[in-house]
């Protein structure tokens, strides 16, 4: 049984449709990413997932529960992490996981022990019966990641959960996501800008653009899917004759400069030697020759730039 | 959903309480209303103050005033500090939520006017030593029992109802004061009453029976407040409460 099956999912606002017949499946025990631009519908998701805003048409089972008819017990299974962090600046750090322990009926002793086991490894323990009001950022984020997860859920949603946080926090934090994924069975729905995060934390990712799904499949899968392996060369002598000239070869479908490299997409990587014979016979002094396929940022920023000029 | 009430309650008293701001503002301000309430006032009546039938009137509306000032925060204020989503995605049910806050703000104005009134009798009792203990007479405390906890709960009805339409604790507050204004106001047009209207309805009150009265005005108390809290339970909505 899948964490998330959805089929057709709609959500409009007046004209806008927030969500566009989105069809998703996230497999049990996998950190599925959902990555757009903002505004194209990923908290709105989040929120129909969650039960939080009535869907227009189609359906959604979490958990296999309908979110429609059981949207309490989709709650009740899963944590959330939403757009802003939802703690209580006036209480304590303490008093914030505990107040989120008692709503899922954790017992004290058990409450107690849980916030000593979150708070610890971020180093708040120690500051736990502050209020939070002048924590910085990333400790109120720390926080909230620690509260979303309080009374260990089956399904978390995470939208954006490392914005805020320093390099070494966002690396722990997506050791800890890793580990509660393949170790305890946890389903992960993150949200992120952070397409490197993304490449590296989730088996699944899913692209949407004004609602509606661009691309799913695994990091790889749409890196190999949709986009053309790359060649960056750095060295000196690229006039605009030796551009055009490359624009006009038929192994090579785009070309860009980028800080003082050539970036060039080929259709088949095979025949790269041709490309940097070319620019050799052209004049070119080669420093280095780099073959790699895009990232899922260029392969994120492409399908959102299509999906627009689409649009227009 | 008892427990859960509970858990809402608690975590709304202790906002109140435990920490108001960090530099304990709210203790502060709790305790000049304990000082001007239990003492001044008090001071000033002298006797009156634990006989006469119209301090009782005075007690009986007093937690709408302690009340208002917090209640307008329930809603409009976590949904001002973002915190009402978060609350929204748990297990919580609409009605434990709705429940609980009017339960915190029914006890945070109960628990204050029965705090000013024991205060109240002590600073009567030391004011006015050598003439023998000065109690409210049973009736008093019962009515100031029955009436704190009915007016504690119309108030926490009308907050969360304006609490839950308004866009922020701002406009939450200016609501209430404008509700506040609006239930004082037809005191202000007994100056136009003739005389002779205003004396048939005291004498027709002095000979009333006072426990009827008390009665009744509970009643119509309780018929407003339910009919309050019949809307709320209405407009809460958790799909409405995200859009606003």
């Amino acid at each position: 049984m899948n964490a998330i099956q959805t089929n057709q999912l709609s959500r409009s606002f007046g004209n806008l449709k927030a969500v566009d017949r989105l069809t998703l499946e996230v497999q049990r025990g996998t950190v599925f990413g959902f990555l757009g631009p903002n505004g194209s519908g990923k908290t709105t998701t989040i929120r129909l997932l969650l039960g939080l805003l009535d869907a227009d048409d189609g359906q959604a089972q979490i958990l296999g529960f309908d979110v429609r008819e059981q949207a309490d017990e989709v709650r009740a299974r899963s944590g959330a992490l939403l757009e802003h962090h939802g703690l209580y600046e006036r209480l304590s750090a303490a008093d914030n996981l505990d107040y989120y322990g008692r709503i899922w009926r954790m017992s004290k002793v058990e409450r107690e022990s849980r916030i000593r086991e979150l708070l610890e490894p971020v180093g708040l323990y120690e500051r736990r019966n502050e209020p939070i009001g002048r924590w910085s950022r990333g400790m109120k984020q720390k926080l909230a990641v620690a509260r979303t997860l309080m009374h260990r859920p089956e399904l978390v949603f995470l939208d954006e959960p490392t914005a805020g946080l320093d390099p070494v926090a966002s690396a722990a934090l997506r050791e800890d996501l890793e580990m509660l994924a393949s170790r305890e069975g946890v389903t992960i729905f993150l949200t992120t800008h952070n397409l490197a995060e993304a490449e590296k934390l989730c088996n699944q990712v899913a692209v949407i653009n004004h609602g509606q799904l661009l691309a799913l499949g695994s990091p790889a899968d749409l890196r190999s899917r949709t986009s053309a392996p790359r060649l960056y060369i750095t060295g000196q002598g690229f006039s605009s004759q030796v551009i055009d000239g490359l624009r006009r070869n038929a192994l090579v479908s785009n070309v860009q400069q980028r800080n003082g490299q050539v970036v060039t997409d080929l259709n088949d990587m095979a025949r790269s030697h041709e490309i940097v014979a070319q620019l050799v016979g052209a004049g070119v002094q080669i420093d280095e020759v780099r073959k790699e396929k895009a990232d899922l940022e260029d392969v994120f920023l492409r399908l959102v730039e299509e999906e627009n000029r689409g649009e227009e | 959903m008892i427990a859960d009430i509970f858990t809402v309650a608690w975590k709304e008293l202790r906002e109140m309480l435990m920490f108001g701001d960090s530099r304990g503002r709210n203790k502060l301000s709790l305790l000049v209303i304990l000082a001007i309430f239990g003492v001044v006032i008090p001071l000033q009546n002298g006797r009156d103050w634990v006989t006469s039938p119209i301090s009782a009137m005075v007690w009986a509306w007093m937690p709408y005033m302690w009340v208002y000032s917090v209640v307008a925060d329930s809603f409009a204020g976590e949904r001002e500090r973002h915190t009402l989503e978060a609350l929204l995605a748990t297990r919580l049910s609409d009605r434990a939520i709705l429940f609980g806050k009017l339960l915190a703000a029914l006890a945070y104005g109960f628990t204050l006017t029965w705090a000013i009134l024991l205060v109240s009798l002590v600073t009567i009792n030391v004011a006015v030593r050598g003439e023998g203990l000065l109690l409210f007479s049973p009736l008093m405390t019962v009515g100031a029992l029955v009436f704190s906890i009915l007016v504690s709960g119309l108030a926490a009805s009308i907050g969360v109802l304006v609490s839950l339409r308004a866009s922020s604790v701002r406009q939450a507050q200016q609501w209430m004061s404008f509700g506040m204004l609006v239930l004082f106001l037809p005191f202000m047009f007994i100056q136009f009453i003739p005389e002779a209207w205003l004396e048939s309805f005291g004498s027709a009150l002095v000979n009333a029976d006072p426990l009827q009265i008390a009665i009744w005005a509970a009643v119509v108390l309780l018929v407003i407040q339910s009919a309050l809290l019949a809307v709320a339970m209405r407009l809460f909505q958790r799909s409405k409460l995200i859009l606003d």
